[in-house]
């Protein structure tokens, strides 16, 4: 080993507690960004192998009284490659327990293979005949049912039995959604069955069917040829035509991908960027100390790039390892990440592979970023002249600092105070990155904390204030507004309002996006709608009030006038938006009941209503063929669920957070314990105990702290600021306030791992030989 | 008379200090011959290790020539002055300036890395005396041996020229003659030429040559026929 390098080894050696504190900020950004690029790329590709191999549909054609007719026309539209017809539709799965509601949904299967969205057998057989039906895997495994066990379902107003005769994943249930409005995967009561197309037919009634699926020849050609077909297809008895990046599943698992993706963006950055900052400073201070050692390195003739290259060499290991554990750890992790992500999307050929190109790329960024952080800190080298280092340097020329011109407050202040106000108004970078650092960890924190309260919030919002429906009860069609009546004979309902439920295209200009629209009666006393700034908002008698993501969707404000295209009987419509409310679960828009049937169907029917009652609805709802009810507790339960991982996910943040701060305060302060040992070994001599100087440098870190906070709340709402507009979606927005709880307590969290780093230090302090450090000389 | 390794004509150099401009040095001119074991002899501030730092490659004049072999060394680059320093020139400073990460030997190893001739370094290490003491850390030794690693890293290059700024400067009288006589050794055994500055008007009783100094000013350049070893030198 050439000697510099020993040397090298010795420097990093000597300092380990900073080495270590920059490599893993590095190795924390590398690893997130690896972990999650990883199990984004990971579920991307598993994803697009899957619908490759069962054929995943382009198109989904959704209407009634389909016939095979229009299949055979399908074939000759230019740009369709295959098209087969189904039926498909919800019904109720019976269980032994009668208070249980368990919807399944029927899809009509090929007694042997479908051309389009093929089933993935994961046990039993594909073959199916009349008495045979394949379950979906999340609701088999969610209800413990196995190949063999026999199954009843209602079809038609009949309970039908049926024999499991396998078990499979479906492309289009990787994500188990029921509709829209029900985004939480339940798979105990919801789940789909697939049974033999033909027979299905017969006894579902009427023969015809109620989708299409559609494969295209070209990709790109999708939006094109949907579109056209939704102009076209209306006098066949087409309601919609979906696109693949519409389809609910693919929806929800692209917006997933899209969202780790972002996450392993935004995260990494931050921590590289504050590790370049590190290193640039811990390199320029080692230089700034090896002066005399540069001078002599100079004087026995090495050249400039050579030292240069020395001490980059000490940022390009801290990037190469920092890069490697980092990816290689990043990699194995994403293998768990992707694993648990099995938990709510199945896919079954779902591998965790090793991007080897990934590991080199992380580990040639985070080379490149640190030799140029290095290079940053340690470009001073090149003004050292050799004869000028030999001799000690000057000492700094002390000015005072702006407090002492205010002379009755400074005079005031005790010594030991004057010194920390002057040491931190004399090395403001260093004092300003420890607050940066601060800040950043306290914005995190604000974030998290935010997130946190915000799934909650959400709910909580949306269930409590928005609506206070307790339960929401579906007929099987549209009906007289006096099957209220009749519902009100089986249940002692506190409250009941019809409604009308119904999807809707609805555009402004070239946007258009497909929403349910809901009618109400003017005076509902189940929705209270409130504009952004919190404003009520009452339903107006005529137009529409639309939520605020369809609002941005459509790019649309109070006043314009937007078509709403209905399925039901291809009436288009102009409707003035009368007002934007706020709604943080779901897309939709809102309509006077009668203003609605009014104009898209007949006068005093309805399709659902909305009920609070101390019954319970759900067991009630039984004795009635026609309806279909879901609670709100049954939805609470599921989001409880569901939140319970993300608080795991959010637990993380706070650590990694927390982790950026402790790490920063922590190794800078060991820079100023090195750098001040002169100054704290002069103290000592004076007679300051260890624990007063350790004090010291508390108050510094104490202040900027402090200073930290104060800016960090402000980042912090930025970040969440950030956070809702990229995370909102069509299933949920995100536009909390940031609550006090919240700030508190990540102000508290952030001082806890402020004073951790401290009291780390306190054993370097301990530890320091005082009058060693009198005595030194060598260079 | 030998042959002229070393020759520096008029040379002046000026600091600006603020407003005022501070003339370091005043025309100094001499020559030096190849092994000739020479003491530049002046008192602090007299210029003379600008004119130490001039020869060395580490500074460049305001106005003069230095030449080395013949070859003009005043007129080169900055990397061209790295070279001349890597190949040409050993220093030894007043303050060690060892690196205090590195052992004696790898102190001197990292010198001779630099060079393509360089001396064995455990030659050198037994020339100056440290033979046994190559692997202990430059804290771990007292002034003198640490002076010895200096002289020991400046030799391992075999450069043509040793410039020594005040090595006996840091050191008690013992352990300064003891200095003293490992540099004549070196000079003899090596053959390099030997540049010394001191203020001690002693130590140019070994010189061959003795170039006086006052005021940036060469006073006086004269040749010591008769040099005594360090051994007999007081002071």
């Amino acid at each position: 080993m050439k000697k510099l390098d020993k040397r090298l080894f010795r420097m990093i050696k000597a300092t380990k507690g900073q080495y270590v504190a920059v490599l893993s900020i590095i190795f924390t950004g590398i690893f997130v960004f690896t972990a999650i690029s990883n199990s984004a790329v990971n579920l991307k590709d598993s994803m697009d192998v899957y619908y490759k191999e069962t054929n995943f549909a382009d198109i989904f054609i959704k209407g009634s009284g389909i016939t095979e007719s229009l299949v055979s026309r399908l074939y000759s539209e230019d740009g369709v490659k295959e098209a087969e017809a189904r039926i498909v539709f919800d019904t109720s799965f019976i269980t032994d327990d009668r208070d249980e509601k368990v919807n399944v949904r029927a899809v009509s299967v090929d007694k042997y293979e479908n051309k389009i969205n093929k089933l993935f057998m994961k046990s039993g057989k594909r073959e199916l005949t009349e008495n045979d039906v394949i379950l979906i895997e999340q609701f088999a495994t969610a209800r413990k049912i196995n190949i063999g066990d026999e199954i009843r379902v209602k079809i038609n107003g009949r309970q039908h039995k049926f024999n499991v005769s396998g078990i499979a994943s479906s492309s289009e249930y990787i994500y188990m959604m029921e509709s829209e409005e029900n985004f939480m995967p339940d798979s105990e009561n919801f789940g789909v069955i697939f049974l033999e197309k033909n027979y299905l037919r017969k006894i579902y009634g009427g023969g015809s069917f109620n989708e299409i699926l559609l494969k295209v020849n070209e990709d790109a050609d999708i939006g094109k040829i949907a579109d056209r077909l939704d102009n076209s297809l209306d006098k066949y008895g087409v309601r919609r035509v979906i696109k693949k990046e519409d389809q609910l599943s693919n929806n929800m698992m692209n917006q997933e991908i899209s969202g780790l993706e972002l996450m392993s963006q935004s995260m990494p950055f931050v921590f590289l960027t504050f590790a370049g900052i590190m290193l640039a400073t811990m390199l320029s201070r080692i230089v700034k100390k090896d002066r005399m050692s540069i001078g002599v390195l100079k004087a026995m003739g090495f050249t400039e790039s050579e030292i240069l290259v020395h001490y980059l060499k000490y940022a390009a290991s801290v990037g190469i390892i920092g890069g490697l554990i980092g990816s290689l750890t990043g990699t194995a992790a994403s293998g768990f990440m992707t694993s648990f992500y099995l938990e709510f999307f199945n896919i079954p050929m779902l591998t965790v592979k090793i991007y080897y190109y990934k590991i080199l790329i992380s580990v040639v960024l985070s080379l490149l970023f640190c030799v140029a952080s290095g290079f940053w800190g340690v470009r001073g080298v090149v003004k050292i002249n050799p004869a000028e280092s030999m001799k000690p340097e000057a000492p700094k020329k002390g000015k005072k600092i702006f407090i002492e011109n205010i002379k009755f407050l400074w005079g005031n202040i005790p010594f030991s105070w004057k010194i920390v106000l002057r040491n931190i108004l004399r090395e403001k970078k260093k004092f300003i990155f420890i607050g940066a650092a601060v800040a950043i960890t306290c914005g995190m924190m604000v974030m998290t904390t935010w997130m946190i309260d915000v799934v909650d919030a959400m709910f909580n919002r949306h269930y409590e204030e928005f609506n206070k429906i307790q339960y929401n009860v579906s007929f099987d069609r549209f009906r007289d507004d006096s099957t209220i009546n009749k519902l009100l004979s089986h249940i002692d309902a506190k409250h009941i309002e019809g409604r009308i439920e119904a999807p809707f295209e609805i555009s402004n200009g070239r946007k258009s996006k497909i929403v349910n629209v809901i009618g109400l009666h003017d005076n509902t006393e189940f929705y209270k709608f409130r504009d952004e700034a919190g404003a009520e908002v009452v339903l107006p008698e005529t137009g529409i009030l639309i939520s605020s993501n369809l609002a941005r969707a459509l790019d649309a404000r109070i006043g314009d006038k937007i078509l709403i295209d209905s399925f039901y009987d291809d009436k288009d419509v102009f409707v003035v938006v009368k007002g934007v409310i706020n709604q943080t679960l779901g897309i939709n828009g809102y309509m006077n009941i009668d203003y609605m049937s009014g104009m898209f169907f007949d006068k005093g029917i309805i399709n659902g209503a909305y009920i609070n009652s101390e019954d319970d609805v759900v067991k009630k709802s039984d004795e009635m063929k026609y309806i279909n009810v879901q609670s709100q507790d049954s939805m609470r339960k599921a989001f409880e669920e569901y939140t319970a991982i993300t608080s795991m996910s959010m637990g993380f943040m706070v650590i990694f957070s927390g982790f950026l701060g402790f790490i920063i305060v922590y190794s800078m302060t060991l820079m100023s314990i090195n750098e001040r040992m002169l100054e704290f070994s002069s103290l000592r001599v004076m007679g300051f105990t260890k624990m007063e100087i350790f004090n010291m440098l508390v108050r510094e870190n104490m202040i900027m702290t402090v200073i930290g906070i104060a800016a960090g709340i402000p980042i912090g709402f930025r970040m969440v600021a950030y956070m809702g507009k990229s995370f909102t979606t069509d299933v949920y927005t995100m536009n909390e306030p940031v609550k006090l709880k919240g700030i508190l307590i990540s102000a508290v969290l952030t001082i806890v791992f402020i004073m951790l780093a401290q009291l780390m230090t306190y054993a370097k302090i301990n530890k320091l030989n005082f009058m060693q450090a009198l005595k030194s000389r060598i260079s | 008379m030998g042959e002229v390794v070393l020759k520096a004509e008029n040379i002046n150099k000026d600091y600006q200090m603020g407003e005022v401009t501070v003339k370091a040095l005043k025309d100094a001119s001499f020559e030096v011959q190849k092994g000739e074991f020479v003491v530049i002899l002046g008192p602090s501030g007299s210029g003379k290790s600008t004119l130490l730092n001039i020869i060395g490659g580490m500074d460049t004049p305001t106005e003069g020539k230095v030449y080395f072999n013949g070859g003009l060394i005043t007129d080169m680059s900055d990397k061209e002055l790295t070279y001349y320093r890597r190949d040409r020139i050993g220093f030894v400073f007043q303050f060690y300036n060892l690196m205090s990460t590195l052992t004696a030997k790898e102190n001197v190893e990292l010198a001779a890395e630099l060079c393509e001739n360089a001396i064995d370094t455990d030659e050198v290490m037994d020339a100056v005396g440290l033979g046994d003491r190559a692997d202990h850390f430059p804290s771990q030794m007292s002034g003198g041996e640490q002076q010895r690693v200096a002289i020991a890293r400046a030799v391992a290059k075999n450069p043509q020229i040793l410039l020594c700024d005040e090595p006996t400067g840091a050191l008690d009288f013992e352990t300064g003659i003891q200095i003293l006589k490992v540099l004549k050794d070196v000079n003899l055994k090596y053959g390099n030429t030997v540049i010394l500055i001191t203020h001690n008007s002693s130590i140019s009783q070994m010189a061959d040559k003795v170039i006086k100094m006052r005021s940036g000013k060469i006073t006086e350049v004269s040749a010591n026929l008769n040099p005594i070893p360090a051994e007999r030198i007081e002071w």
